[in-house]
């Protein structure tokens, strides 16, 4: 009789555990499917990555390209959005610019996805949602919150020490699946260096005069609204500097250390002919002082713990802009936005004969200063997404 | 290679696991095995 009750409860058990793996499992399976952006007036066609590099056909690192090419001919730019998927303002700023943007002079380039794997997965650890909803022209639409990092199924195990190729720099080995410490990339590294070496095919073989990578940071961390260019891509980035301080928007200025491997900013100019530029905002989700993760601070940017932090000194932005507290999806999407305009702008002035010329994306003015604060955290944004 | 060996190790501990739930008596402990199988099961599968 007691070895039928211990038998009894250990199908139950296993019943149970089952139950949960196929619950779990279908939730894991279904982050593998991404929300993508809807095809806006100027998008004339959609790519792959693999296009450029076939190594990452068939892989969760093969991600699509939104091509915007103009009716007159011009120069090319490249727009990566999704380098971290836990910075939303970076994919959220390429969708904007994929359902709005009209291309007139050169074309336009757009990865909404640049380390796809790393959006299939989130950080749990880290109490971050898997998802956020926007209300939209059409109504509720969801997006996922990924993770900063390759998504460990599809790359692993991450050695102890990250040696970057090819300048031979040792960093920590969980790095080994950050997208922007792997560049230039190579064909036969890692899943996380192809898809870097991917972007530096396509930014090689379209000769892309201009490259954005667009980013969020913690707002303890000091290199935070700011742009960090390149030495080649100064002269624009300057430029470009200081219309956003003209139009109000606070920016501060770094060029690319020579020291540092494996970014954007640095490999992608000393690599390819390309101007690189990379853009940080202020994203609460992402401080070790934040408070709970909810959408409202990921969306809303609004946290009680960074507003006891500012009291003490402790950080690297203003909490309260334009009269706004935190630093709302809109605040930061109008940031990289009008970067986007006025750098490029700049290089178009630099390059006569090459000129990129684009209407009918919203900047920092209409998402932000212009708006109604009390549509502010993902309502003005989500007006501007089919 | 080193993921077959991965998920060969993580089927002999399943199975090990697995075992212990209907050999043991005292029902934390199979609950304690069934929950130590959630996560395994998963990896074995390559799900998370």
């Amino acid at each position: 009789m007691k070895e039928k009750k211990h038998l009894l409860t250990a199908c139950l058990c296993l019943a149970a555990s089952i139950a949960v793996c196929c619950i779990t499992g279908a939730n894991f399976l279904k982050a593998r499917e991404l929300p993508m952006p809807q095809n806006g007036p100027g998008v004339t066609e959609v790519k792959m990555l693999s296009d450029w590099f076939s190594g990452l056909k068939g892989t969760h690192a093969d991600t699509p390209v939104y091509v915007l090419r103009g009716a007159e001919p011009g120069g090319t730019m490249l727009i990566l959005g999704g380098t971290h998927g836990n910075e939303p303002s970076g994919y959220m700023s390429a969708f904007t610019f994929i359902e709005n943007a009209v291309v007139d002079k050169g074309t336009v380039y757009v990865i909404p996805y640049t380390n796809r794997s790393g959006m299939t997965h989130n950080d749990p650890g880290e109490g971050n949602m898997q998802y956020f909803t926007l209300q939209t022209q059409s109504g509720p639409r969801t997006f996922r919150f990924g993770s900063r990092a390759t998504n460990p199924i599809d790359q692993w195990p991450d050695p102890d020490v990250y040696v970057h190729y090819p300048s031979g720099q040792k960093l920590s080995g969980s790095e080994t699946r950050n997208i922007n410490r792997a560049y230039p990339g190579r064909p036969d590294g890692n899943l996380t260096e192809k898809a870097a070496y991917g972007v530096a095919e396509l930014i090689r073989t379209e000769n892309i005069g201009l490259t954005f990578d667009l980013h969020e940071a913690s707002p303890e961390y000091p290199v935070i609204n700011a742009t960090v260019a390149h030495q080649d891509a100064m002269p624009i980035a300057s430029e470009g500097c200081i219309s956003l301080l003209l139009n109000g928007i606070e920016m501060s200025l770094e060029q690319s250390p020579t020291n540092f491997h494996g970014l954007t900013h640095r490999e992608l100019g000393d690599y390819t002919d390309t101007m690189a530029i990379l853009m940080e905002t202020a994203n609460a989700s992402q401080g070790r002082l934040r408070g709970a993760t909810s959408q409202r601070q990921v969306m809303g940017g609004q946290d009680k713990c960074y507003e006891l932090s500012e009291r003490l000194g402790m950080l690297y932005v203003p909490w309260t802009v334009n009269g706004i507290l935190g630093h709302p999806i809109e605040e930061r999407c109008g940031r990289h936005l009008q970067g986007i305009k006025e750098y490029s702008t700049a290089y178009s002035n630099a390059n006569p004969d090459k000129p990129i010329v684009y209407r009918g994306v919203p900047g920092y003015a209409e998402l932000f200063l212009n708006a109604d604060p009390t549509y502010l955290g993902g309502s003005i944004l989500g007006s501007y997404l089919k | 290679m080193i993921t077959i060996i991965y998920r060969l190790i993580v089927a002999l501990v399943i199975g090990l696991v697995g075992w212990n739930l209907f050999t043991e008596e005292k029902l934390t402990n199979q609950l304690n095995c069934a929950m130590v199988l959630i996560p395994l099961i998963l990896r074995l599968l390559m799900i998370k």
